[in-house]
Parts: C-alpha cells; structure tokens; sequence
C-alpha cells in the first residue's frame, strides 16, 4: 500500500494533446482532481479507456493502471477485471470506463450489461456527439439537426439517452452535466465512490467538427438536450442494489454441493466380442436418450466400451429423438454407423428420421429393426419387426422398454444391467417396465425362427 | 471389481475437465451448439472450487470478461463455435497484442454462417489460425477423442500462461457433444503452471515496465492490474514500458517480439502422436475427429498388408514441421484426412513433403469414414 497522499495522479510536467478548448481537457482535470479528493491508492485504481481521442487520456496519467482496450468494449474488460477482482481477488480495485459516444454507440450492450450486473465499475461517457477522431463523423449520441461531414443536412436520428437506457438497467447513479460544470469533479468523485454501477454521460462540444457547421452555444445545446428531455442533473442517486461480486460470493459460491463421484464399477459380464451398433429413434419427450444412455452405461457395467451420440432438431423438445450408441469389447475409434445392428423406432417422427439420416438404407441383411406397428410401411433390408410398443407400454415407456427387451432377446448383456438402472431412477415402478418386457418379448419369435 | 476410475464424459466436459485440473480460475460463456456442453460444465464446476463462471450477454463480451480477468491475473478461458468465434477475433488480436493468457476452446460445427449448428465439420482450420491482422501464429491444439480434450486443454493452459497468449483448443461437435467411457486413471496431462510474476525490487526504485524483454523471444514478466506495480497495458503498437509509440525502433521490436516467442518454442510445443510402421510407404496425416477414424482404417489397411504410418497431430500450430517432415521419412506418399472441402491443413503442409506424392481425403458435411480412407491408401 502506498502511504502518500498524492497532490495529482498525472504525469508531472503533463501536456494535454486535446484541442484548445475541447471538453476532453475538462474531462482530465476534474477526473484527476475527483482522484485526489477520493485519495485513493492508485494501485487500486485502474482506468480502462476505449478507442478515440478521449481514449489517449491513459497515457497522461502516472500513477493508476491503465488498460487501453478496443472500440467500444472497455466496459466488456472493465466487467471481467471487476469481476476477478471482486471474487478472487481482496476487491479493492476501482474500474473507471473511459469512453467516448462513438465508443458508447458500438459498445451499449457492454455498458447495459455493467448495469444489469450492477458491477462495480464508473463509466464516464464523454459525449461530443461525434466521432472526433476519424472525421466528425454522426454517432448515435448526435442530437437531431446537428450538422456533421455525414449529416451535412442535419442528423434525422434522435439520439441515444443513455442515462435514461442505464436508469432502466438499475444503475443507481446516474448523472448527466456539461464539461464545463464546476460541479463535474464532485459528481465524478460520486460516481467513483458509488459502491456499484454508475455513469455520468459528460456532454462536451468538439471544437473541430461540432463548432462551426452547427450554431453552438450553451443556450443551443440546452435547447437540443431539452427537446430530446435529456436532462443535466443527478437522475438517479441511491443505494439498494448489492454488487454483482457480493451476490456471487454469496448466492453462488456459498451454496456449492461436493462434486458426486458417477464412476462406473463393472458389475456384470458380457459375452459381446467385437463392435455391436444401435439407433434408436423416437419423439422427443419420449426418453430416447435416456434410453440410449441406459444402454451404454449398461455395457460400461459389463466391462465394454461405448460410445452415445444424439440428434434432435434445433427446437430440443419437438420432433424426433435419435440417437446412435456403438458398443465395443475394443476401443471404439470411429463412432459413426456403417452397418446399424439393431434400429428401434418408436413413433413416426423416428421413422421419418432413421429414414432422412440413411439409416434404414444402410441396413444389411443381419440388421433387426424394431418399430412402432402404427408407423407408415417402409423397407429395409433385415428383419423388421413390428410392435406395438405405444399401446402395450405407453409411449413414454416404449423405447426404453424395448431397449430392454432387446438385451434380453440378444442375451449378449445380462437384461438387469438396464433393468437395474431403470430402477435406480423408477423405484418400484421398475414393474411397470418388467410388465412391459413381457408383453414385448413374445413379438419376438419371428426373429428366432428365422436365426433357426 | 475394485474401485474405478471409469465415467461417462463427452469431449466438452473432458475439456472443462482439463481446464479445472489445470487450475482454470474464470470462465465466461455464452450458448452456442456444438460447445454449450463445455459453458454448463464450467457453471456447474468450477464455483465449486472457488472460482467464477458466468454468463455474458454475447461472445465479444464472452471473451473480454476473460481477458480482464487475466490482466488482474486470472486463468481463464471461454468456448464457442464458428459464429461466436467470428465475432471473437478482436478480442483474440486484443489478448494477443497485450500479452494476456486465455484459452479458447472453438469446438467446429458445419459453416459457413450458421451453418448446421448440430453438424459435425473440421472447416475453421484455417479461419482460426490466420484470424489476426498482421498475421501472427496462434497456438491452435487439436483433440481427438474425450481422453486427448483433457490432456490438450492442459496443454494449451500451460502454453497460454508460459507465453502470455490466447491459445486454441479446436475440437468439433462429433468429440465434442458424443459421450463416451473415459478411463480416468490414464490420462495425461501438462504440469500446471501460473505465467512468471514479475517481483524485483520495489515499486519505487524499480519502475516496472509492462512489456520489458532483453531478447526478442523472452515473455515478459507479468503484474496483474490491480497489484502494487503500475501496469500499463494497450492493444495498440506500444514500447516495452507499454506506452503508445509509432514506428519507435522498440515498438517494431515489441511486435517482432510477439512473433517471436512463439516461433522460439514451437518445436517444444509440437504434439504429434506416431503410429509408426518402419517400412510405411505411405504416411497418412490427420488430426481431430478424423484422427479418430483413421485409427480404425490403418488397423484395417495393414490387415490387409499395406506398410501404413500413422501421425494424429495434435498441434496444429505452429506447424510441427520437424516432426511431420521425419514423419514422412522414407515414404512414397502422404495422406492427409481432413473434414473439409479443400484440404485446409494439407495446403499448409505440403511444402514439407516435397517430391512426394501429396493427396488429400476430405469431406464435408459427413464424418470421413475408415472406408473413405482405406480406399485412397496406394496399394
């Protein structure tokens, strides 16, 4: 820690690279004179500045860190400097944004964010209602009517209200003055001592591009912002909101659960030697997945490899439900199907898809298919099955049910490798599934008949 | 029957896996199929070891978190898919220009654009290495399977700390989102590390400078935003104490610099993993998803007889040059199998293998299968 009481946290002699007259002068001073009367440490300071000519600032200071950043997101690394700070760290480092309209405009998201997290961050928007840097240019921040090299018949685009946009964010300060204010050190020192979020939108004129093309005074620009009600005052100023990092600390980090060990012991045998290749596809909503992944995990406890892959269409919870598992007494490389063994389909959303995908035409002669009897008809090479599986076990219970009765008709794994899980997750419901596996098996003979 | 070490795991949570066991301290996440798995590993894992997941409200956000949390001296890294990663690319350059670690696990799906969000694809090779303006070598490390996800991603923390730069774990959506059994009692892994501190001197005898080096190749020694030594850290051409220069001589050698400390360590970042065959005449090159196949199509191809070698490159870049070139000593022909339409990484390797015969296995929109390799190998 740093014992001195610093008189100024700039570079002694400084030289300000601004314009004469620009508001980016004021803007330095009375952010350094706030500095001063706060006294804090400036190893807990850290001045995160954007891109533009406010964005040189960094450079004219001594003592703070500085962290010049890319166009518009320097309230983006601000917020995860804040947020390392604050959890992993002692959280005494004060971010203050450094930021032009220009810088605003590209980065508003970033600045909202801050506000919604209420992360302990100061933004100082220094508003000149252009881009100053690359030519004069209109920004979101100009007022309506204002003449710039881009709108040189007026801007037709009412600007963005910032303080009003954060307000609605939950920033708790919140504060909009000219550069020429004597009060701007005190409503920085404010911002910057907030315990949170806050922004003051710092209204300044460019004396390059503003002045001239646009009849400017301090009267003309009160009548722009008062036509737009964009206010100079303290629009919001109170303290109820916690900080994102003490929510964290607090909601999150203090409620944590020890990490549950999901190793798999091998409980059972198989006498599966080589590669066995299932798909199985259903609704979704309809365990397909569950079912397939009861099956993998179920070769795991016999000591095989097994891989799983879903598919399902973007919408997650309509539509089909397929997946592929590929079980292996080897290590799996390849995951993909060359030649399904078994395809099970329990409803026509899975036919239409093992149907698009080419499973059913990738099929061979040792291929078994179990489907829905209700399904429309379909070829494929093998032997087809048909159940109906919807009506004896339910829908909800049909895959699954037939994945069982599957292992129990190929007797390569031991049937209560799944039926066990099934009643890991079911309880004494585990009846209902056993019920169905009967009902199931007796479908069943065609296969052994044509085996004989 | 003794205790095991066996878990189900897809390759995203085997990266968040290596990630945590390489002491990952931040991450920052915003959805996206094929790599979300990664972003709700992290949320449910990481917190509950004392560090911070959250959500950002887009990728440009996603990574920013992660690098000013590295200025104040974080581990970190974020995941994405081709989309977010295109919106990613400023900050990478960003990281990469300020010397600050992160990692970025880009797991592929099928582009261009949105592309097939749930379709597996090896198209973004060259999209993530050649993103910088200025054209800087990107670490980029591939995976292959759930068990090299953890080992890469260890891999690529420890590079990204012991280089001060963003560094690539470019996996695609068939490792990335297909569960498999994991052995945990064999992985592999890098020895985790923290980039070196700076801590001469006192702050007042000693100015520290942000960016000092006396060699070209030399990494700086870092202090944290926030710590006791002033820093002074810029994306833009700076000197070494990281101040805006144009043109200074330092400047120039600050920007050679960051070129240079990876060039200076390639070799001993180069992970190739070779399947040798002593007599090949063919070198088959792969790396990913497709490194993966070709294991089952070289057991096949040298059933049938063929003298096949074998190399799964899991360091994309820098190109492991030395290695690849003694790779392919003796051979008559080199493979390269790859999931995408023009042989992304073969045209950046050929040159390599000159006087040799060079073809290439690709597809696209489909995983390449043994078949589709078996059939290009020579007789």
């Amino acid at each position: 820690m740093n014992a001195e009481t610093p008189a100024t946290y700039l570079k002694e002699p400084v030289a300000f690279p601004f314009c004469k007259g620009c508001g980016h002068n004021h803007y330095v001073n009375h952010l350094n004179d706030a500095l001063v009367q706060l006294q804090i440490d400036p190893s807990n300071i850290c001045i995160v500045s954007d891109i533009g000519c406010i964005g040189i600032l960094d450079s004219l200071f001594r003592t703070p860190h500085t962290f010049h950043t890319t166009h518009g997101r320097s309230t983006a690394f601000a917020t995860g400097i804040e947020l390392a700070d604050g959890i992993l760290n002692d959280s005494k480092l004060k971010s203050i944004v450094v930021i032009g309209d220009g810088g605003a405009t590209i980065g508003l998201l970033h600045i909202v964010n801050a506000a919604l997290m209420n992360v302990d961050v100061t933004v100082l928007v220094a508003n000149n209602m252009l881009y100053g840097m690359t030519g004069g240019q209109n920004s979101g921040f100009s007022p309506l009517e204002f003449v710039t090299p881009t709108t040189p018949d007026g801007n037709i685009v009412p600007p963005i209200d910032i303080c009003a946009m954060v307000k609605s964010c939950g920033a708790e300060y919140v504060s909009r003055i000219s550069a020429t204010d004597k009060n701007l050190t005190h409503v920085i020192a404010a911002a910057i001592n907030h315990p949170g979020f806050a922004l003051v939108e710092i209204v300044e004129l460019c004396t390059e591009f503003a002045v001239g093309k646009n009849k400017l005074d301090g009267k003309t620009i009160q009548r722009m912002t008062d036509r737009e009600d964009h206010r100079f005052d303290v629009l919001n100023d109170r303290f109820s909101r916690t900080e994102f990092v003490e929510l964290y600390k607090s909601k999150i980090l203090a409620h944590q659960k020890p990490e549950k060990d999901d190793s798999i012991s091998q409980k059972y045998f198989s006498t599966l030697r080589g590669k066995r290749q299932w798909v199985i596809a259903g609704t979704a909503g309809e365990k397909v997945q569950l079912a397939s992944y009861l099956l993998m995990r179920s070769a795991i406890m016999c000591g095989l490899h097994a891989t799983q892959k879903n598919d399902n269409p973007v919408t997650q919870g309509s539509g089909f439900s397929l997946s592929e598992v590929c079980l292996s007494s080897e290590n799996i490389y390849y995951t993909g199907i060359d030649v399904p063994d078994v395809v099970i389909i329990s409803s026509a959303d899975g036919l239409k898809e093992v149907r698009a995908n080419g499973t059913l035409s990738r099929c061979r002669s040792n291929s078994v298919i179990i489907a829905e009897e209700t399904v429309p008809e379909f070829t494929a090479e093998g032997t087809i099955i048909r159940i109906p599986l919807r009506s004896l076990c339910t829908p909800q219970r049909a895959t699954l049910s037939a994945v069982a009765a599957v292992l129990a008709v190929e007797k390569l794994l031991p049937v209560e490798t799944i039926t066990d899980s099934i009643r890991e997750r079911v309880g004494d419901k585990i009846s209902q599934y056993q019920n169905d596996i009967e009902k199931i098996l007796p479908y069943f003979s065609a296969l052994k008949e044509n085996e004989q | 029957m003794s205790s095991s070490h066996i878990k189900i795991r897809t390759g995203n949570q085997m990266i968040a896996e290596g990630a945590l066991h390489a002491g990952c301290q931040f991450f920052a996440g915003y959805p996206i199929t094929p790599a979300s798995g990664i972003y709700k590993s992290m949320i449910e894992q990481l917190p509950k070891r004392g560090g911070v997941a959250i959500s950002a409200p887009d990728e440009i956000s996603a990574l920013a978190y992660c690098v000013g949390a590295s200025a104040r001296g974080a581990k970190a890294m974020t995941a994405t898919s081709g989309p977010g990663w295109s919106l990613m690319i400023e900050t990478v350059q960003y990281a990469l220009m300020t010397e600050l670690p992160v990692v970025i696990a880009l797991v592929q799906r099928l582009g261009p654009s949105t592309g097939g969000a749930t379709q597996g694809a090896q198209g973004d090779v060259l999209f993530t290495e050649f993103c910088t303006s200025g054209g800087y070598t990107l670490p980029v490390f591939a995976p292959s399977t759930p068990q090299e996800c953890f080992e890469v991603m260890t891999t690529a923390m420890f590079w990204a700390e012991e280089l001060r730069t963003p560094v690539i774990v470019l996996s695609d959506k068939e490792i990335g989102m297909t569960a498999e059994d994991v052995d945990f009692g064999s992985l592999k892994s890098y020895p985790a590390n923290l980039r070196k501190q700076y801590s001469n001197g006192s702050p007042n005898d000693h100015p520290y400078k942000t960016y000092d080096f006396i060699s070209a190749g030399e990494v700086p020694l870092f202090a944290p935003v926030g710590g006791k030594y002033k820093t002074t850290m810029t994306g833009s051409a700076h000197d070494k104490s990281g101040s805006l220069q144009k043109n200074s001589p330092e400047t120039m050698e600050v920007l050679r610099h960051l070129q240079e400390k990876i060039t200076m360590r390639a070799q001993e970042m180069a992970l190739v993993k070779i399947d040798d065959e002593p007599n090949a005449d063919t070198l088959l090159i792969s790396f990913g998803i497709t490194a993966r196949t070709s294991h089952d199509a070289v057991r096949i191809a040298r059933q049938q007889g063929k003298k096949i070698r074998f190399a799964n490159v899991l360091s994309l870049f820098p190109i492991p040059e030395e290695k690849l070139i003694r790779a392919a000593d003796g051979v008559k022909t080199v493979l390269v199998a790859e999931e995408n339409f023009t042989g992304q990484y073969r045209s950046v390797i050929r040159h390599l293998f000159e006087g040799k015969k060079i073809a290439g296995i690709n597809s696209f929109g489909t995983m390449i299968t043994p078949n589709d390799i078996l059939n290009s190998i020579p007789l």
